[in-house]
């Protein structure tokens, strides 16, 4: 816990938290907007209401979603570079795993309120802009879940690559070279494509149903893991230098 | 005797380089450790190895009856340490940064201004430390390592961007430490008249190898036995001129030794 608050107390002036804030209102201000515009468009589509509501809007949400991740995995770890403070918590009697970790708490909690707002908006289309009696609370919340665990993957992995790189460009680099060639890839199905976490993310933005795919989401849980266990292991046994 | 820090044959290879080459180190409990050599010698090196920044290739060295990576904890709540170049989150004050260090070693509120007072830096607290001068982000890494008064204080050339009026402040607290609080102090310098008016103990290194360890008294009757001093006195010029020869005979056994 008192790690925690030290993680939070460092991240004061940082915009880390504002960031991810912003990235939850601009989605749903977003999805507020598209619907007004475009909602005889919208719901002319060959696809069921609730599909049409929710795998449409998503992709732009999605991107917003992608690049707040990127943008602040790479500002959690550049303020520790920057000075060279990293290096006197190295110096000092705190895990750096669980420093690590409580990062990647703080990344994830502020993911997943960004998501919520996002929610809440379609919550708020759904109730009151689609056909009547089209609307489903079950469906909205299993895909505000599913498109939680498929952003998971590129927090875990933007959070690892940060942690390496002194040079914030470097990682910021990586995350639009992981958003471009994910969006090259994203349609396609071959199945090893799924060990790109970008790839994981846009998957529930290109499908036109908005019922989950269990086989993504086991991978998504799979991937998050595996690159949060890498990163809590260079954490621990990779010294500063 | 009482050793707090030893290291035995403690060796840091890199690919082409040996950078401490087997040095064996023995540091009293309650003393000043001078750390002298000249710049690229493997001071900054040793000390990073006995802070656990960097793993040692050979050898080995304990803290305080501790070893990294198994003590790591235990230790570094012992040590206070500033090396190579002052260390702070450029987002956050002075005072900030110093409650940071505060609450990861679970400190009483009022140890912030205790250190800040110290270094004195009381005034400037409240300042952003990005827009900090060099001698006052120098004081705030010096704050870092002096908050709640840790029993071993590890110092790489914490002098270095301060004035000359700082530079004898900072000396003058240094030296003060041990007497104030019973601590033990390794400090590193290339300055032989710096490390002299404060150190008990002196440890000499050239290109990863030490080549004395003694007191200062010892590296001055040394002085005179090598001729450095007229009727036997020693000034601090003459222990300067001791010292540098002792490098350049080294470095001239080196080029020898690299040659055959």
């Amino acid at each position: 816990m008192n790690t925690l608050i030290i993680e939070l107390r460092k991240e004061k002036r940082t915009g880390v938290i504002p960031l991810l804030l912003l990235v939850g209102v601009l989605g749903a201000a977003y999805a507020f907007v598209n619907f007004i515009v475009r909602k005889d468009t919208l719901l002319n589509l060959p696809l069921a209401p609730m599909d049409v509501l929710l795998t449409q809007l998503y992709g732009m949400i999605m991107v917003l979603n992608m690049f707040g991740i990127v943008v602040a995995a790479c500002m959690v770890y550049n303020m520790e570079f920057k000075g060279t403070a990293i290096k006197k918590m190295y110096m000092l009697p705190i895990s750096v795993p669980k420093m690590y970790l409580c990062k990647f708490f703080i990344l994830t909690v502020l993911l997943l309120t960004a998501i919520v707002l996002q929610n809440l908006a379609l919550l708020k289309i759904g109730i009151s802009d689609l056909p009547k009696g089209t609307f489903e609370m079950d469906t909205l919340l299993k895909f505000t879940a599913y498109s939680f665990i498929t952003s998971m993957p590129t927090l875990s992995f933007m959070v690892l690559v940060s942690s390496r790189f002194e040079n914030m460009w470097i990682p910021l680099g990586i995350g639009v070279a992981g958003f471009l060639s994910g969006m090259a890839l994203a349609n396609s199905n071959v199945s090893l494509l799924l060990v790109h976490p970008f790839v994981v993310m846009l998957k529930p933005a290109v499908a036109m149903s908005a019922q989950p795919d269990n086989e993504i989401a086991i991978i998504s849980m799979a991937e998050t893991f595996l690159f949060l266990g890498m990163g809590l292991w260079m954490a621990k046994h990779l010294r500063y230098e | 005797m009482d050793y707090i820090i030893t290291t035995e044959q403690l060796t840091k290879k890199y690919k082409n380089f040996i950078s401490v080459n087997k040095v064996s180190m023995h540091i009293q409990k309650g003393s000043i450790y001078g750390f002298l050599g000249p710049n690229g010698a493997g001071k900054s090196t040793t000390m990073k190895m006995l802070l656990g920044l960097t793993s040692p290739t050979g050898g080995s060295f304990t803290v305080d009856g501790g070893r990294f990576p198994d003590d790591r904890i235990s230790i570094l709540k012992k040590v206070g340490s500033f090396i190579e170049s002052p260390s702070f989150y450029a987002n956050l004050t002075g005072r900030e940064n110093l409650d940071i260090i505060r609450r990861i070693l679970g400190l009483p509120e009022n140890a912030v201004d205790d250190a800040l007072e110290l270094v004195g830096l009381t005034e400037f607290g409240n300042r952003l430390a990005k827009k900090y001068s060099l001698g006052m982000k120098q004081r705030l890494g010096l704050a870092g390592a002096l908050l709640g008064r840790p029993p071993i204080l590890i110092l790489d050339e914490p002098t270095n961007g301060l004035d000359p009026s700082g530079i004898h402040e900072i000396r003058n607290l240094i030296k003060s430490l041990p007497s104030l609080y019973d601590c033990t102090v390794l400090i590193s310098s290339h300055m032989l008249s710096e490390i002299e008016l404060m150190a008990d103990d002196i440890g000499i290194l050239n290109h990863g190898r030490l080549l004395f360890e003694g007191s200062l008294d010892e590296l001055r009757q040394n002085a005179v036995q090598a001729g450095f001093a007229a009727d036997n006195k020693i000034s601090s010029a003459n222990l300067e001129d001791m010292f540098l020869s002792m490098i350049d005979k080294d470095n001239a056994a080196r080029k020898q030794r690299a040659q055959l």
